[in-house]
């Protein structure tokens, strides 16, 4: 426990000091962001699907819920930020009880395949109401927070990691508290944790909404900070894939892997995204622009960038199935 | 090996913050949904880009074009725009595509300073919030059922119904399409919004024969224009006439389907019949090179890379370009181009749409009057 | 009238979603893998339908003679060198290995072929026969639907009688107890997954007749053949078929009385309410897990 509060608190200093090393560099900033986002929702996610072993394939909807009460309650009624954000905690946590209460029922495949179906649900209905602006999305403006520059990324980064950290902190409290071997209990084998007492339902319930408490906190800053929301940016199933996807990548049921997942994951998306590595080539001269290999990697990888994240998503499964993390504690031991 | 993780890891992010070096040509940005779902959209604006840098060169003028993949999500787009205004340096962006990643570039292109061209996305909003660096070239998406309607009113219809797919475009146009209908005396007698990539509809169909509608409004923009038409035969659905909207209906795959895209009207941002200068030639010369018929995304595309190239040329910096931007007037395939404030708009080109109707398998342009060349068949009857 | 028009197509649409489904259910009760490229492999069949018909004018029936041995041989493949190697690791590890391989799929694609959608026109692609009321029925579709009968027939003749069925059959009842009965069952694994890639791509080729063809076309099709697995039962291939038309059904008449808006979040109401009342699905044997 000690442990893990020095390396937290150690991490913390090094990420707040960070930006004052950047300087005024919004492209880094908002990768930066991005990378906290990803890190708080697989964190978040861990906690149900790492600890619990129960693999929710439908966290986009907390994270899309998180989103969308908090601009429409920004952009209608304007109770301020706060107010906002923990509306969208308690609808998140409405959602998560109902959807708990429902799937858990439910073991192994059903339960990954309810999950997706509870988040259609929620995907498709928000996509067909009106308070939610429909297809058209909400665009959320002139909204302010005291004498804070919203257009500034600062506050963002500052957000997205307070949210982290306390991502962290809970993970790290759960992991050892009883709370936490009973999830464990409850991965290990359901019916004999379920034989020893242990109330499968409650600890899977809490587990699900703190997960999803979380997941809304990182949609509704999401929200305020990209400005825009519409169904298939906050609440697809791709989302969802890409929260475990990084989970599981970095190391699964561990404290830093999702963080680790989402350093990884997030700044090889954004590197292939904008081409960086054709690039890179070309401008130092290992590949001439006007060559075959030139013109390929610049046109034609521009394409390409999501299959080479498929064949690296493919990589990763088939030679580290436990993640970078579960990879080196093996290492370790033996 | 624990450490190689993080030399990697700490590679990717110094690539990430090293700003480009050099000085060369002048340098613009281009942001389009090269991959994802609006992938086959974003191709045509791919290709009129393209053209327009490579028919630059061929003039003597050097510009440097950097393109960036939004895959049709704001928050990439966002990123991308970031990027190139702080990394690459560019004085002027041309894009994004769609009108979700239009809509948030836009609303920070005031705090960069750095122009912003939309050159296909439809969205009202994106020029009636008063942003001093956001120009667009194509109408907005009111027009497109505006000069629909305008072109049937003189044969008053009397129903209407709606098909239209459950997105922000489909959505957008089929407001004020009501708006519109309601002003003529239309009366509307369904409403029909649809999944795209749905196999079938034709029960929704059947639904709408049963009724017996004069006018079946849709809006589709990919291929589902194609299924829906066929479908609708199938059926045996005949009103007196199928208005599209959206590019769906404005293809060559479209036209060549003569047994079922016969007659339908449709409206466009261009077509290559209308004596603006270069649009008939534009139309060979991209043909020859793509080897199929050129989209209005293209030619808006074209048309904005144009512009904006031969601006930031003459401008240094990004707020010169705003200005030229602001005060300059262009000829080109778009027709004349400005981009003036008028009711709500701002820095906004009044570009008069076209709506043509497939004849013997090709596109007649038949409103408005000075442009057209061929009447109107109506009412519909195969 | 509505209603007939309505039931017919939804009967005609569900053949295809049934076919499609068949072969999830299959790699499902065998290799216990919920397989998400499963649209991708549909997609696959709807290109080769399209070049073998425009390269080589053959008929998109007459191809499904092609298409059939070449997938059924991709799919074998496939699951040696890549499934295979996940079949002992967690099930969301497995999930995540075909989500790759699918983004892997329809990227490729997307280089080879671009993103322009293909239509494919036959002679007979939007013609119909017109019966007595107004109804008409799609010819192609009619088609799909007797060779998705065919097509079944022999998928059930194959399971029931055939020695490699049987072992299948086994496999899919208790892995273990099959190993132990002398059954290669990775091998079965393997065909099991070349059979769904083939009833997949098979699916594929028939809807690109009367639907577009680019390389994510087969998204839509994917939770569709998952909730018709579980209404069926997962694992259960005549389960599957039957939920097919369930869902088509459901589908068109939704869409006939309701508003085609709210017809999916229908499909997925149905899709809870069957895990909770009769998770083993309508068809399935098996319990929960």
């Amino acid at each position: 426990m000690k442990q893990s509060v020095v390396v937290i608190a150690l991490f913390a200093a090094v990420m707040a000091a960070l930006p004052g090393f950047l300087g005024d560099n919004p492209y880094i900033a908002d990768i930066l962001i991005t990378i906290l986002m990803m890190a708080s929702l697989a964190s978040a996610w861990n906690i149900v699907g790492g600890y619990a072993g129960q693999f929710s394939f439908g966290h986009a909807a907390y994270f899309g819920a998180g989103a969308y009460t908090t601009s429409i309650l920004l952009t209608t009624l304007n109770p301020g930020i706060p107010v906002s954000i923990a509306a969208g905690v308690l609808v998140s946590c409405v959602i998560a009880l109902l959807t708990g209460t429902i799937v858990f029922r439910l073991r192994g495949h059903y339960f990954a395949l309810a999950s997706i179906a509870v988040a259609e649900i929620v995907r498709l209905t928000v996509l067909n109401l009106d308070i939610t602006g429909g297809a058209q999305g909400i665009l959320v403006t002139k909204v302010s927070f005291g004498s804070l520059d919203l257009n500034s990324k600062v506050p963002f980064y500052y957000a997205m990691l307070f949210l982290l950290l306390v991502t962290l902190g809970i993970s790290a409290l759960i992991y050892r508290s009883r709370t936490g071997y009973y999830l464990l209990a409850i991965r290990e084998d359901q019916d004999a944790a379920a034989s020893l007492g242990i109330n499968l339902y409650l600890f899977k319930n809490i587990a699900l909404v703190i997960s999803a408490a979380i997941a809304s906190v990182a949609g509704s800053i999401y929200a305020v900070y990209i400005s825009f929301i519409d169904t298939s940016t906050v609440l697809p199933l791709r989302l969802s894939i890409e929260i475990i996807l990084t989970t599981i990548i970095g190391g699964i049921g561990t404290l830093w892997g999702p963080v680790l997942g989402a350093v990884l994951l997030v700044s090889l998306a954004e590197a292939l995204r904008s081409n960086m590595i054709g690039e890179y080539l070309v401008n130092t001269g290992m590949v001439s622009e006007g060559s075959a290999t030139g013109a390929f990697l610049k046109s034609n990888l521009a394409h390409a960038h999501v299959l080479v994240y498929g064949i690296i998503t493919v990589l990763c499964i088939l030679g580290l199935p436990k993640g970078i993390l579960g990879f080196f504690r093996r290492k370790g031991e033996a | 090996m624990k450490y190689m993780f993080f030399v990697i890891t700490a590679a990717f992010m110094l690539l990430l913050a090293l700003p480009v070096q050099g000085t060369g040509p002048v340098k613009i940005g281009f942001i389009n949904s090269i991959t994802g779902k609006e992938a086959q959209i974003g191709e045509n604006l791919t290709n009129g880009a393209a053209m327009a840098v490579d028919d630059l060169k061929s003039k003597g003028i050097q510009i440097v074009m950097v393109q960036e993949d939004d895959g049709g999500d704001p928050k990439n787009a966002l990123a991308a725009y970031e990027k190139l205004v702080t990394r690459d340096r560019v004085i002027g962006v041309v894009g994004p595509y769609t009108s979700a990643s239009a809509n948030v570039v836009a609303s920070r292109a005031d705090q960069y300073q750095v122009p912003l061209l939309v050159p296909a996305a439809a969205k009202e909003e994106i020029t009636m919030k008063g942003y001093k660096n956001v120009f667009r070239l194509n109408a907005p998406a009111d027009v497109y059922s505006k000069v629909l309607l305008n072109t049937i009113a003189p044969y008053r219809p009397k129903t209407i119904a709606y098909v239209y797919a459950a997105t922000d475009f489909g959505v957008s146009t089929v407001k004020t399409a009501q708006l519109n209908a309601a002003a003529m005396g239309l009366k509307e007698v369904a409403s029909e919004k649809y999944q795209q990539g749905q196999p079938d509809y034709r029960a929704t169909l059947a639904k709408i024969k049963a009724i017996q509608p004069d006018l079946v409004f849709l809006v589709s923009y990919d291929a589902d224009a194609i299924l829906l038409m066929r479908q609708a035969k199938e059926i045996g659905l005949t009103p007196n006439a199928f208005l599209g909207a959206g590019a769906g209906y404005t293809t060559a795959q479209f036209a060549s389907q003569q047994d079922i895209s016969s007659l339908v009207i449709s409206a466009t941002q261009w077509t290559d019949d209308v004596n603006w200068p270069g649009a008939a030639d534009f139309a060979v010369r991209y043909k020859a090179r793509f080897g199929k018929q050129p989209t209005y995304h293209a030619a808006c595309t074209y048309e904005a890379v144009r512009i904006m190239a031969l601006s930031a040329l003459n401008s240094k910096s990004p707020q010169a370009l705003c200005a030229t931007l602001k005060a300059g007037s262009w000829n080109g395939i778009m027709g004349p181009v400005r981009f003036i404030n008028y009711s709500g708009y701002t820095n906004q080109n009044n570009h008069p749409m076209l709506v043509q109707q497939l004849q013997s398998g090709k596109y007649e342009t038949v409103y408005p009057s000075q442009f057209s060349r061929k009447k109107l068949v109506y009412p519909y009857n195969r | 009238m509505l209603f007939f028009q309505s039931l017919i197509s939804g009967i005609l649409i569900g053949g295809v979603y049934a076919l499609a489904a068949m072969g999830m259910s299959l790699v499902f009760g065998v290799m216990n893998i919920s397989n998400f490229a499963h649209g991708e492999l549909m997609m696959l069949g709807m290109y080769m339908a399209y070049y073998l018909f425009t390269l080589l004018n053959i008929d998109p029936f007459l191809s499904l003679l092609i298409i059939m041995p070449l997938t059924f041989v991709f799919g074998y493949v496939i699951e040696k060198t890549m499934i295979d190697r996940v079949m002992d690791h967690p099930s969301e590890n497995q999930i995540l290995l075909t989500v790759g391989f699918g983004l892997i799929m329809s990227n490729s694609a997307l280089l080879a072929f671009t993103s322009d959608p293909k239509i494919l026109t036959t002679s007979y692609s939007s013609s119909s026969i017109a019966l007595p009321g107004g109804i008409s029925v799609s010819i192609p579709m009619l088609l799909s639907f007797l060779v998705t009968c065919i097509l079944t027939a022999a998928l059930y003749l194959f399971l029931a009688k055939s020695r490699t069925g049987m072992a299948l059959r086994a496999t899919s009842q208790n892995r273990e107890a099959a190993q132990l009965m002398g059954i290669n069952v990775s091998r079965m694994s393997a065909i099991a997954f070349g059979t769904g890639t083939l009833l997949a791509a098979s699916a594929g080729a028939m809807i690109a007749q009367t639907y577009y063809i680019d390389p994510f076309a087969g998204h839509i099709f994917l939770l569709k053949s998952f909730t018709i697995c579980v209404l069926g039962g997962l694992g259960s291939v005549i389960g599957a078929g039957i939920g097919g038309i369930i869902i088509g059904l459901a589908e068109a008449m939704s869409s006939a009385y309701l508003s085609s808006d709210w017809k999916d979040v229908l499909v997925f109401i149905l899709f809870l309410a069957i895990l909770l009342l009769r998770p083993q699905g309508l068809f399935g044997k098996k319990g929960e897990q």
